[in-house]
């Protein structure tokens, strides 16, 4: 797993409009992209300091029922992210 | 036609409550350059005689920004006639949100245009339109106004910012619908408009019978709208006022002659869904549950916790509870045949005509129109 430390792009708004329901809203293109809890718990965890390996881990420990693949599907997710503008890495120097 | 109504199903009795409002409506002025006849602000509680300060504003919307609202709606009074409107608008965007802003559109500027396309965050203008020429939409708006209004859409256009506009329809205007359709979506070229009709508030409280349609004018307002939604596919909405009508009355006449047992989410007072997913605020800070409920007041911006108001001001509960009172239970739906096919309308309207939130509009009441020698246009909009 890569050793690069996803950020959340800072315009985008989290709402957790409901317990079972959040939403990321990007005002720059008015496009909203629906969370369930364990993507709002990642989401929480890009914040340029957590690496991927240390996002699962906190899957892992805080939520139930985790599948093995769960890494994998970190991956796709944070890769859907940053694919949509909603997250990135930070540029190395 | 039946005196009977079978019951309307129950709404769920538990309602699903966002946990901050999604938009907000701000009322960013209680100052206009204009008095048109059948403004539904000046008179009514809205209008306070008072403006925040811009640093006040610019204090809230951090608190918008910290309870992840993602739209505001300024209003008023007349937006751009605040000096610092540039000034508000880069705290919006400061603050990650995005905004729509309701104006009658004389005062709009090539600058301020061009620097609200800039912000890239402007959700559209919306200028009120009222008619094809100058004679009509002026006769309640005052002179020159037609013109400057056009100007305003059009200085929009030239800077990429999306032109809405609302026509409101009454007694001046309403024979001018097909050429007001023509202006807008032809010669203007703008993708869509909105209609309404001047509603018993503020100003027109006192102009009524120049400005409110009768039944007639009702009727040829209907059938005109729904003969242009056809014509022009769709291109023209409504909220409220004779489009909206037309179509919603239509259905509840459809359902009674097919013997429904009801329509979702109908036969209780379920009118209004607003106060679950946005909130309103006054020109001088003070929370209240729509700019036309502007008599309810919750709190103060900067004082009173907006989360804490949202989620727990008795007030705002007993809106958003309106949807579980019977219709079936008020004096005045009593041997309706649309009983179970109605919403009960828009509670500020009630209020507005009988001083009562908990109670059905009379205004967009279909067998009070009926009885007063109202008739349904001939053809489903379909």
């Amino acid at each position: 797993m890569s050793e690069d430390k996803p950020m959340a792009n800072p315009s985008v708004i989290l709402r957790e409009e409901f317990d079972d329901w959040a939403v990321l809203f990007d005002p720059d293109t008015a496009e909203g992209y629906a969370l369930n809890p364990t993507g709002v718990l990642v989401w929480k965890q890009l914040d340029g300091k957590h690496t991927l390996e240390d996002i699962v881990k906190v899957v892992r420990e805080s939520c139930q029922d985790v599948p093995e693949d769960v890494g994998q599907h970190a991956q796709d997710f944070v890769a859907d992210l940053v694919k949509q503008g909603l997250a990135g890495y930070e540029v190395k120097g | 036609m039946t005196t009977t109504s079978p019951a309307a199903e129950k709404p769920a009795r538990k309602l699903r409550l966002m946990r901050t409002p999604k938009s907000v409506d701000i009322d960013i002025t209680d100052r206009c350059n204009l008095r048109c006849r059948y403004c539904y602000f000046f008179t009514s509680p809205a209008d306070v005689k008072q403006d925040l300060p811009r640093d006040e504003w610019l204090r809230f919307f951090e608190e918008l920004n910290r309870c992840a609202v993602t739209e505001v709606c300024l209003a008023g009074g007349e937006p751009f006639i605040r000096e610092d409107l540039a000034d508000i608008i880069r705290g919006i965007v400061r603050n990650r949100m995005r905004f729509s802003i309701l104006s009658n559109g004389t005062l709009i500027t090539e600058e301020l245009a061009a620097f609200l396309s800039s912000t890239g965050r402007c959700n559209f203008v919306q200028v009120s339109i009222d008619g094809s020429i100058s004679i009509t939409h002026d006769s309640f708006r005052g002179q020159g106004t037609f013109y400057k209004a056009v100007q305003g859409i059009r200085t929009l256009q030239r800077n990429g910012v999306s032109a809405a506009v609302r026509v409101t329809i009454h007694r001046q205007n309403v024979r001018d619908l097909d050429n007001i359709a023509r202006l807008l979506l032809e010669e203007i070229g703008l993708p869509s408009f909105s209609t309404n009709s001047a509603g018993y508030m503020g100003l027109c409280q006192k102009n009524t019978e120049q400005v409110q349609l009768s039944s007639e004018e009702r009727y040829l307002a209907m059938t005109t709208l729904l003969k242009l939604v056809k014509k022009y596919e769709g291109r023209i909405s409504a909220q409220a006022g004779p489009l909206a009508e037309g179509k919603i009355w239509l259905e509840m006449e459809k359902a009674r002659r097919e013997g429904l047992d009801s329509l979702p989410d109908r036969g209780y007072l379920t009118g209004c869904g607003c106060p679950l997913s946005k909130i309103a605020v006054r020109s001088d800070g003070v929370y209240v549950p729509c700019n036309m409920l502007s008599h309810i007041e919750l709190g103060r911006i900067n004082r009173d916790s907006l989360q804490d108001i949202w989620q727990n001001h008795p007030e705002l509960w007993k809106i958003r509870e309106r949807r579980f009172k019977a219709l079936g239970d008020f004096e005045f739906c009593r041997g309706c045949p649309y009983l179970s096919y109605c919403t009960g309308n828009c509670p500020a309207l009630a209020y507005a005509l009988l001083g009562q939130v908990d109670h059905p509009s009379p205004d967009a009441c279909l067998r009070k129109y009926l009885e007063e020698g109202g008739r349904l246009p001939e053809e489903s909009p379909e």
